[in-house]
């Protein structure tokens, strides 16, 4: 189908607000007779609590409460557990602690909230913090992930053997038999570390219980109002009609912000009710390197057994995830980099085992990419050893063992986080590989390029690889769409918005849809006030499950509006068309009706609604695929590294994306380019450093680097169209795409920078100081 | 974090003994020490007010000595927490007479450190604990050339006390040196 708005350049129509500082973020909301929490958090990762004393801190003039676990009575308890364990896997070990609201007797990890204080004013409650005197039993840190495991670690959870969290088996025909056959055996060990999500806005959350009115209205910065405002009223008691959850605009969400409950939405709801006055708190910078959630930390024994061409036989991991004190998001990460640790490839003999154990640092969930960069981290890097092993060309290697495009869809035989089968539903991935190579200039690079500047003394390197990425996963999203009365369309969504350009992107399908203006549509999204089902923003679905939820909802309006219009215009429904906000005759155009009369027309004063006919023109539906859209790509950079000080400068980077369908490509070019420069971030710069006792060593942002304007490269993205064969629109997600090849690319990239050295890396991120010690091991083994 | 350093004093290990067990000689040495007294057997308990970078607070906690060998070696523990976090030390000190009036200290020890002043402070720690180590020597050489002589007058020492500002400054100080260090514009 041409389409006229869906895949144009519409600039985003939320800019101006966001642009101008007139966009309302949860911090901009000041309510009257408002109080203002903060939390004392502990200073140990690992500590039972003696005793807490809270009386010095309640002298404080201004000090309104204080108050613990205790104080808590029967409103204490943990949070839900989001994402339970694949109930289709046998032999699943799955070990369920989630995180509490207030610790009551052991502390386990750092930054964990003790106490809260509630007062007139930010400032009197941090110094009332201050004053709680806390007496404190040090206990030795579970930090590192495998000596966490021995029989003689101190336990995270004293009431488990051991630090086990969890344990499970995937495999798919049978690796033994093509270990037997293989002339290749290849095995490696790597390990990925830390990093932070690092949103510019941290989390916050206004609270307002209105005891007259007997309803809760919360401002929260999350990813997921809808589950927040069922979890909130359940935990408190309360129908789901006496809570309104809005997540206004969001300065930035990349995974952590769909957590739930963090402790202080545990915490802050409980308050208001208890004080009938509205309680506010921003997370502050040091906070959110402590209690916002984090990921990427795993271990992985890799072996690729391989033929004399360099086809892949099979593969076989043991991987080791780290999921913090806590699992409540149950095993989505991890089960992302099982069903991406195959990349691109045709892989028919799979065998993964993964073991997921608690340790005193922060909760582990899915930040951008989710699990996926470790996965294709470990097959691409992988198949670059394999390919040097051989002798062969690393595009070789690649173009050898891709999917097919006839193959699709591609069923892997294991389940992905979704817990339905890891199917790709379509793909064409030679093309998009093929044509990376040309824009990034490979043969010239290779056989011209390199040689020069290397005869100049700089060491200059290319890596291009290619990856998949499973998106679009149910379980579902909704919309609804309305006309006005004054012929504009209001629409909402529950999914929220943290800069995906909803407003825009979802306004340009039901503008399509209904022959309107991109600026007759209001978009409303993350107000629960305004829809009643959904799950959030989250695994690169918006596009797929709330976008065709939308173009459900908008054609299912343009049928009532077609049969409306019909009888009023006394026109067959299949002669008339929507255009500029009118229906008309195909072929008498003065033959017409805006749609804002019809609107009225559908709601009458006077007289009855037909049986068996809704008022108004309004729609509300829902989309749930069977399984997900596999977005594909690849990325490609030239860098140059100065082997005097390990800084690094891209010259070139060049991504080709294909997610499919495109609703706007201005707004898909944006999340490569923002995708590009978190995995940047995962290549060179943020690590997270936890020393032996589990403290943070660099939690602020002058310490925890992450990549600014100057180290970021100009990025080419082409785009191909390899359509969604599973939802209407076609469309693929393309969120996390960005981040997902980085790592590898640029490894690859490195080593290529420095043959003399051959390098085989097996982690990341690097760093200057790293890749210095990295070189020095190879200048001493020579 | 490893702390590890050797001074030259004037003075007989037993001189130098001594006055590393004077509380009035140790709070004087010791930038912000609000209190220090011993409360039992080789066990003090001292009140500091420390400031790293950004990070500042009073600190308060014990300091225990053991596997005393007068006047040669003694162990030292530490452990304490303020509002910027906790730390937590073990640290052995040797004394060796080199003869000539002269003894040289050996320190060697493991300083855990957490909360805020880990988070924050890390990058500048190194330098001040450095810095700080350096000047209570500093003030300690003439703290001992001080008592040697009133013994020697039959006098009462006379101690100056550092201030917190001059120690303060001298801190700052350091951490500027490092800094240009690093970037190697130091003579600049």
């Amino acid at each position: 189908m041409k389409h006229k708005i869906i895949g144009k350049r519409v600039k985003r129509v939320e800019d101006p607000r966001l642009l101008t500082g007139g966009a309302l973020f949860v911090d901009d909301v000041n309510l009257p007779n408002m109080l203002h929490a903060a939390f004392l958090r502990s200073d140990y990762a690992h500590a039972r609590i003696k005793n807490i004393d809270t009386s010095q801190a309640k002298t404080i003039p201004g000090v309104v409460g204080v108050y613990t676990a205790e104080d808590m009575g029967d409103a204490w308890e943990p949070g839900p557990p989001l994402v339970s364990p694949p109930p289709t896997l046998e032999n699943v070990i799955f070990n369920s602690r989630r995180q509490v609201p207030l610790v009551k007797d052991k502390v386990k990890h750092a930054g964990e909230i003790i106490a809260v204080v509630v007062a007139e004013n930010r400032y009197i409650a941090e110094d009332a913090v201050e004053e709680i005197s806390l007496e404190y039993e040090p206990l030795p840190a579970v930090v590192d992930l495998e000596k966490c495991l021995e029989p003689d670690s101190p336990l995270v959870h004293e009431d488990l053997d051991s630090n086990l969290a969890a344990h499970l088996i995937q495999q798919k025909g049978d690796y033994q038999k093509a270990l037997a056959t293989a002339d290749l055996v290849i095995k490696k060990r790597f390990h990925l570390d830390r990093g932070a999500a690092a949103a510019m806005e941290n989390r916050g959350l206004v609270v307002d219980w209105n005891e007259k009115d007997q309803h809760l209205m919360v401002w929260d910065a999350t990813q997921s109002p809808i589950p927040i405002r069922n979890g909130m009223a359940s935990r408190l008691g309360l129908r789901t009609h006496q809570v309104r959850v809005v997540a206004p605009f969001v300065g930035g969400g990349f995974g952590p912000k769909i957590m739930m409950f963090y402790a202080e939405e545990m915490v802050l709801p409980w308050l208001t009710r208890q004080l009938k006055r509205p309680v506010k708190w921003i997370e502050d910078r040091r906070e959110n390197f402590y209690a916002t959630t984090q990921e990427r930390e795993q271990i992985h024994e890799v072996e690729m057994a391989l033929s004399r061409e360099g086809r892949i036989l099979g593969i076989k991991q043991k991987i080791i995830h780290d999921t913090g004190a806590y699992d409540p998001y149950g095993l989505t990460t991890p089960l992302n980099t099982q069903s991406h640790s195959m990349g691109a490839y045709d892989v028919e003999n799979y065998y993964s085992e993964l073991t997921v154990v608690f340790t005193n640092k922060t909760i582990v969930t899915p930040v951008r990419g989710a699990g996926r960069p470790q996965g294709i981290f470990i097959v691409e890097r992988m198949l670059d050893f394999a390919a040097r092993e051989l002798d062969l060309d690393p595009r070789e290697i690649r173009r050898l063992n891709f999917i097919p495009p006839e193959a699709f869809p591609y069923n892997h035989e294991i389940i992905d986080q979704a817990f339905t089968d890891l199917v790709f539903d379509s793909g064409n991935y030679l093309p998009a590989y093929n044509k990376a190579l040309e824009k990034i200039g490979y043969d010239k690079f290779i056989q011209e390029e390199q040689p020069r500047l290397r005869a100049e003394g700089k060491h200059v390197g290319i890596g291009v690889v290619p990856f998949i990425e499973t998106t679009g996963v149910g379980p579902y999203e909704g919309a609804r769409v309305a006309i006005e009365p004054s012929g504009k369309i209001s629409a909402a969504t529950g999914v929220g918005t943290q800069g995906q350009s909803h407003m825009t992107s979802f306004a340009q399908i039901i503008a399509e849809v209904l022959g309107v203006e991109v600026e007759d549509v209001s978009m409303v999204t993350g107000d629960t006030a305004e829809i009643h089902w959904g799950t959030g923003t989250f695994a690169s679905r918006g596009a797929v499950v709330a976008g065709n939820a939308v173009n459900a909802a908008a054609l299912d309006v343009r049928q009532k509006v077609l049969a409306l219009a019909s009888k009023v215009l006394k026109t067959p429904e299949d002669e008339l068309e929507l255009e500029g906000g009118q229906v008309r005759a195909a072929d008498i155009p003065e033959q017409s009706i805006s749609l804002g009369e019809l609107a009225i027309l559908a709601n009458p004063f006077r007289g009855a609604v037909e049986p068996g006919t809704e008022p108004g023109l309004e729609s509300t539906k829902y989309f749930g695929p069977a399984y997900g859209a596999t977005a594909f790509g690849v990325h490609g950079m030239i860098l140059e590294v100065d082997p005097e000080t390990m800084m690094i400068k891209i010259h070139k980077y060049v991504t080709v994306e294909d997610c499919g369908t495109m609703l706007n490509p201005l707004v898909v070019e944006g999340q490569i380019h923002g995708g590009v420069s978190m995995g940047l971030g995962n290549c060179y710069y943020e690590k997270l450093h936890f020393d032996e006792s589990g403290q943070l060593l660099n939690a602020s942002l002058a310490d925890y680097l992450i990549p600014s304007a100057s180290e970021m490269p100009h990025i080419e993205v082409i785009h191909e169209n390899t359509p969604a064969p599973n939802n209407a629109l076609g469309t693929k997600g393309v969120g996390e795409a960005g981040a997902i090849p980085v790592p590898a690319a640029f490894m690859q990239a490195l080593e290529n920078a420095l043959p003399e050295y051959n390098l085989e890396i097996t982690e990341t991120p690097l760093s200057p100081n790293r890749l210095y010690e990295l070189l020095q091991k190879k200048e001493r083994n020579k | 974090m490893k702390v590890q350093g050797e001074h030259l004093f004037k003075g007989t290990p037993q001189q130098v003994w001594d006055l590393f067990r004077d509380t009035e000689v140790m709070s004087a040495a010791l930038p912000g020490t609000k209190k220090m007294e011993l409360i039992g057997e080789n066990i003090y308990e001292a009140v500091m007010n420390v400031r790293v970078g950004p990070v500042a607070g009073e600190f308060s906690g014990q300091l225990v000595i053991s596997n005393e060998n007068y006047p040669h070696s003694y162990t030292m523990t530490v452990e304490g927490r303020g509002k910027p976090g906790f730390m937590k030390g073990v640290g052995d000190v040797i004394l060796k007479d080199q003869g000539g009036n002269q003894t040289s200290m050996e320190y060697v020890g493991e300083v855990q450190i957490g909360g805020k002043l880990a988070a924050v402070g890390q990058r500048l720690i190194d330098t001040v604990a450095k810095s700080i180590i350096n000047q209570a020597f500093e003030i300690l050489d003439n703290a001992l050339t001080e008592r040697v002589s009133a013994d020697a007058e039959g006098r009462e020492a006379d101690y100056r006390k550092s201030s917190e500002r001059d120690y303060a400054a001298t801190v700052a100080k350091d951490l500027i040196k490092n800094v240009l260090k690093r970037t190697g514009s130091e003579d600049s």
